[in-house]
């Protein structure tokens, strides 16, 4: 009986060691791809952050805001920050690819499926970035325009703006992630329609003096804002 | 962007007819009917009557004007070709009207004309605003005399205003182009000038025409041009300025053709004005009296309660472009009662000088920056309505005078401002 | 002589004055044989016809225009034998011979002048215009104002006024006598009957006085002329009667009346603004008043120069344009005389050859019948110090050698010194180095003459002004029948490009008429030409 049992063992500890040497090479291949993947993502980190820093990226993510939101939260500037994105996503690839080698099934799916995801993560990135870029510029725009034509509560008009391109831009983004878009959607299009029957009945009943003084200020600029018995001023 | 995109074959053609020239009066113009013709006709006849032996020539670059303001312009033109009419005249006098490509625009037709002056040799050119409705024959005898015979490059207009007009001008851009260039032009932002074929052809190698800025604010740019480039400067006395409609009386908009294309012009002349620190006066050519003092009623009350509504809801928005002090001296002003309201030189300068710092380093987008300031002038303004409330003429431009002397004394700061910190 | 009626409308016409051209008895002043001698240089030239300027005796206070006999010749010229060797000479070369006719005053030293001044009950008394005041005709211009304070003078002798338009020594005659005007008939008849071929009738606006007028242009004066040229018509078919006249072109038109007054007559407003158009740059002032030149009947004719033996006068312009010219042309107050600039043709136009030919060019193409000045054809130059206009009327200049080649006579004893200097001496402009070469200004009116006469359109055309917007741009088309020329002249310094509205001529073949070479055809777009500094073209339009 002993025998049986060292030979058991034995023949285990063999099939084991047997496995594991089939194992090993794959293991080696897989630090192999690691490794080289984290050279070239060092190296993708190092060009992006490169360019961006020659398009004076930090600036124009200054315009959107960006720097401000990065700045509160204590994370570092946006070139910074995504040459590092950069870094990880690559690595990551890499880093996937390696244990795709490893043959362990049921891996090949989850590394195909992120690779598809990839691309559309990116696009939602630059969806998030420029719609965030526009919607603070134009709640400026729409706070200077209201403020220089005397306009009442020109923030409420600025937010109402930034809110609204917000939406907008969010419900692209989720749309391209593919995170329950067509919520989203409805969801967008309720918003607005509500937004829009609102703003009618408003302006239809309540806002009449507003919305004629806002068309008038529009259409017919000879009627200026002078009183009667007022004289005229020319900046110029 | 070479010449030949502003002229069209068509006024090619007239150019060619029109062969040489030694006075050329420029008029740009974009549905004008209601005034062009009375201001062409005025022009015609201060060039019989001052340059009767001159060739001259009458040059309208127009927008795509729908009205008949082309048939009235070229209605002024004294040729053989017409039935025999009253009018003296030794030659033929062209006067020719095309229009120039792109959307209405005034730097587009000022490019034109400029192009026009340079194909046509004309030694002595000038730029008539085509609502001149107050000109007078002799305008063109001021204006072209100085630059004909050779003496200045360039001179500017000065007007018989009131007190009150222009508020812009007196408390913004004059100050501030003086300031920065070191020249007391008085008018730098001219709807009439006149300038010499040498500084014709250096305005047309300039950088203005490829920039948006530049081409809004093409007088201003114009007029920094002719200082920058060291061109002998003079400013003569014309008569009343014309009363202007109430398109040009928007503020943003005249903030844009000025302010805007001010602050944009410090950029590449950085060397040339940080390097002094006083202005020189420039000649006065037949001086003549200024200002005027019938009274007026203004609603000064609006430009405070714009100001208040400026600093309070613009807030965000300041706060990125004003150092801190500012921000809370302005704060502080804000809370004054009306009576005791007063934007001060120092403080107003200071403002206007952390803009263009801001604007330089491009904090948000320039075109913001430059919409941002109105409501902090529109106190301005206010401050300076009740100021001058009882002055006399002599006594505003004293006023004028000592923030303009302020401006100066402040620039140092602009300088740190412009290399240093934020 | 051929007979034809209309020859004046084809003639090219020479200007001189027989003292000037050619002295065969070494007295210093030219005379009738020299003339005689010299046809056969004019004939070269190709001028068909001749206008004297008076040679009559003569005291010479005046240039000859204060005449004292009417039907013989000053002894210093010759005598009336020498005159018909050389009018007989002039017809076998086919050149026609004008002679001056002064109708309007005699020299004071008239034999008619001396009787009618000689006492109040004189037969010839009333010959002449008396009064006992110099109050009548008051407001009446005076003509030469440099000289002249009144229009009457006080004869001592006979202890009245009378009148004179010109100088105070030329009192002028009473064309309201019958008698003078059948005296004058007389005077012109002698001379037709001797062969002449027509007269330039001189200072014919003053004849008549009335009072409460200007004394110029009056019905009356016209009635005096339309007399003589009926008696013309009558007896002299084929004569021809060439009025000077400064004046309007509107007053101009009244000389031609009905075809039954004068035949020809000098448009004096168009030749200052010739020269005014050249310093402009601007064809205004040409266009201007040929287009206020009334039309005038058939058998009449316009007569052209651009220079003659009198100032250039400024009178017929307005004073910003006579400014203009004194500034541009006469720029030294010793050029300037009476309303006028006493320069010859190349001097006014700095010896510039394109300029001299540019207006050339369009002298023998304009309407009418040109009219060159002794001596301009070879670009001589003037002598503003001499006195009065005599500074054009030096001597022709043949040669380079002794005086020039005028006089074998000793130097100072010539009736005019010389011009020496070194561009328009003698040495430098003559007849005798211009014939050697064809590119000399001579040469080039030789040919310039022979191409004018080359067609009839030129002397007998309409003219139609094509108003291109280059304005430095002289272009018209001279029409007869069916015959079209183009005539396109650069005023300009610079070279120019010029496009023309041809659109009538569609399909024409254009040819250059000196050349003789084919330009493009015209076609729908407007016909482009281009043209050196003062250039000009005349095309031939031909259909084929």
């Amino acid at each position: 009986m002993r025998e049986m049992i060292v030979n058991e063992l034995t023949q285990a500890t063999q099939e084991l060691i047997r496995e594991f040497a089939r194992f090993l090479p794959r293991l080696l291949v897989m630090l192999i791809v690691v490794l080289v993947g984290w050279i070239i993502a060092y190296l993708v980190k190092w060009i992006l952050r490169s360019i961006l820093r020659l398009v004076n990226f930090d600036k124009l993510s200054e315009g959107a805001g960006a720097a401000q939101l990065l700045n509160k939260a204590a994370l570092p500037s946006s070139t910074e920050l995504v040459s590092r994105f950069a870094f990880w996503v690559a690595w990551l690839g890499f880093v996937l690819l390696g244990t795709s080698a490893l043959g362990i099934l049921g891996m090949q799916e989850y590394v195909s499926r992120f690779f598809i995801f990839l691309p559309r993560v990116i696009v939602a990135l630059f969806f998030m970035f420029f719609g965030l870029l526009a919607a603070s510029f134009f709640s400026r725009a729409a706070l200077l325009w209201a403020v220089n034509t005397n306009m009442p509560s020109p923030r409420l008009l600025s937010s109402a703006v930034r809110v609204l391109i917000t939406i907008f831009t969010a419900s692209a983004v989720f749309e391209e992630l593919g995170l329950a878009d067509s919520t989203m959607l409805l969801a967008f299009a309720i918003v607005m329609g509500a937004v829009m029957l609102g703003l009618a009945i408003a302006f239809g009943i309540g806002g009449q003096h507003l919305a004629r003084r806002f068309l008038e200020s529009r259409f017919a600029p000879e009627k200026k804002e002078v009183k009667e018995g007022e004289d005229e001023l020319s900046p110029l | 962007m070479s010449d030949e995109s502003v002229l069209t074959d068509e006024f090619l053609r007239q150019l060619i007819n029109v062969g040489e020239a030694d006075i050329l009066v420029g008029v740009p113009t974009y549905n004008n009917a209601a005034t062009v013709g009375q201001v062409v006709q005025t022009i015609r006849a201060g060039l019989l009557k001052y340059f009767p032996r001159e060739r001259a020539v009458i040059v309208n670059a127009d927008g795509g004007s729908r009205d008949q303001t082309p048939d009235l312009v070229r209605g002024a033109s004294i040729n053989d070709a017409q039935v025999s009419t009253d009018i003296q005249a030794l030659r033929t006098l062209h006067s020719i009207s095309a229009e120039y490509p792109g959307e209405p625009s005034t730097g587009t037709a000022l490019r034109t004309i400029l192009a026009s002056a340079d194909l046509l040799r004309a030694s002595a050119c000038a730029v008539i605003s085509p609502d001149s409705t107050t000109i007078e024959p002799d305008w063109i005898e001021r204006l072209l005399r100085p630059v004909y015979q050779g003496t200045y490059d360039f001179v500017t207009p000065l007007y018989r205003r009131h007190k009150f007009d222009g508020l812009l001008i007196r408390n913004l851009v004059y100050p501030m182009t003086r300031a920065f260039y070191g020249k007391r032009v008085k008018e730098p932002y001219a709807s009439e000038f006149a300038f010499s074929g040498p500084l014709g052809t250096h305005f047309l190698g300039q950088e203005i025409w490829t920039h948006e800025a530049g081409r809004t604010g093409t007088e201003i740019s114009l007029t920094i041009s002719a200082i920058t480039g060291g061109y002998k400067l003079a400013q003569t006395f014309l008569g009343a300025k014309p009363h202007v409609d109430a398109r040009s009386a928007d503020l943003v908009a005249a903030m844009r053709q000025t302010v805007g294309a001010l602050f944009w012009s410090l950029e590449p002349n950085y060397q040339l004005w940080s390097s002094h620190a006083d202005s020189q006066v420039i000649p006065t050519l037949s001086p003549g009296q200024e200002v005027t003092l019938e009274p007026l009623r203004i609603n000064r009350r609006r430009l405070l309660g714009m100001f208040h509504s400026g600093v309070a809801e613009l807030e965000p928005v300041l706060k990125q472009i004003l150092s801190p002090p500012t921000i809370s001296e302005l704060q502080r002003i804000a809370t004054l009662e009306e009576d005791e309201f007063s934007y001060g030189d120092e403080l107003w300068a200071r403002t206007v000088y952390e803009f263009a710092a801001s604007y330089h380093k491009s904090v948000i987008s320039r075109d913001h920056i430059v919409q941002a300031l109105a409501p902090l002038y529109r106190g301005r303004a206010f401050t300076f309505l009740v100021e001058n409330r009882e002055s006399t003429g002599e006594e505003v431009e004293q006023n004028i005078e000592s923030f303009c002397l302020t401006c100066e004394r402040l620039k140092p700061s602009l300088v740190e401002l412009w290399n240093g910190r934020k | 002589m051929p007979q034809d009626a209309l020859w004046y409308k084809d003639a090219v016409i020479y200007q001189v004055h027989v003292r000037t051209f050619f002295d065969t008895n070494g007295d210093g002043i030219g005379d009738f044989r020299g003339l005689a001698q010299k046809l056969d240089y004019l004939q070269e030239l190709g001028a068909n016809a001749i206008w004297l300027m008076p040679f009559f005796p003569s005291p010479l206070r005046d240039d000859g225009y204060d005449i004292a006999d009417y039907t013989s010749v000053h002894p210093n010229y010759g005598n009336l034998d020498d005159f018909k060797l050389f009018l007989n000479a002039a017809h076998e070369r086919g050149i026609r011979v004008i002679v001056e006719m002064v109708l309007n005053h005699t020299s004071d030293q008239h034999p008619w002048f001396q009787e009618s001044r000689s006492s109040r009950d004189n037969p010839r008394r009333d010959w002449y215009v008396w009064s006992d005041t110099d109050t009548k005709y008051q407001g009446v211009r005076i003509i030469f104002v440099d000289t002249e304070l009144s229009n009457w003078a006080w004869d001592p002798v006979s202890k009245a006024y009378y009148w004179h338009r010109f100088f105070s020594h030329q009192p002028d005659l009473n064309y309201d006598n019958p008698a003078v005007r059948e005296e004058m008939w007389k005077v012109m008849q002698f001379w037709l009957d001797l062969g002449v071929d027509g007269f330039r009738l001189d200072a014919v606006p003053y004849l008549v006085e009335r009072e409460g007028t200007s004394c110029e242009n009056l019905p009356e004066t016209h009635a005096v002329l339309r007399e003589l040229r009926a008696k013309l018509d009558e007896q002299f078919p084929g004569k021809m009667l060439l009025a000077e006249a400064n004046q309007w072109p509107a007053h101009l038109r009244a000389y031609f009346a009905e075809g039954d007054e004068f035949h020809m007559a000098f448009h004096f407003p168009l030749m200052p603004r010739m020269f005014m158009g050249l310093k402009l740059e601007d064809r205004k002032p040409i266009t201007e008043i040929l287009k206020q030149t009334p039309q005038i009947p058939q058998l009449c004719q316009w007569c052209l120069f651009l220079r003659n033996h009198d100032e250039l006068t400024l009178e017929m312009v307005t004073d910003m344009e006579r400014d203009y010219m004194y500034d541009q042309y006469a720029r030294d107050k010793h050029m300037r005389i009476n309303v006028g600039i006493r320069r010859r043709l190349a001097p006014l136009l700095d010896n510039d050859r394109r300029r001299i030919e540019l207006m050339n060019g369009m002298l023998m193409s304009f309407p009418g019948t040109p009219i060159i000045y002794y001596g301009d054809e070879i670009g001589m130059g003037d002598n503003i110090y001499l006195g009065d206009r005599n500074g054009v009327r030096t001597p022709m200049q043949w040669d380079g050698g002794w005086n020039g080649g005028f006089s074998a006579a000793d130097p100072e004893s010539l009736y005019s010194p010389l011009m020496l200097n070194p561009v328009y001496g003698y040495q430098a402009v003559n007849v005798q180095s211009q014939k050697r070469f064809d590119h000399s200004l001579l040469s080039w009116m030789k040919r310039i003459v022979k191409v004018r006469k080359s067609t009839p359109v030129f002397g007998r055309g309409t003219i139609d002004f094509l108003y291109p917007e280059n304005h430095r741009i002289l272009a018209y088309m001279r029409q007869l029948e069916k015959e079209s020329i183009l005539v396109v002249n650069n005023l300009s310094s610079t070279a120019q490009a010029v496009e023309l509205d041809l659109r009538r001529f569609k399909g024409n073949i254009l040819i250059e008429m000196f050349g003789r070479n084919i330009f493009p055809r015209v076609g729908d777009l407007p016909y482009l030409l281009t043209l050196g500094p003062y250039q000009f073209y005349w095309f031939r339009l031909r259909k084929i």
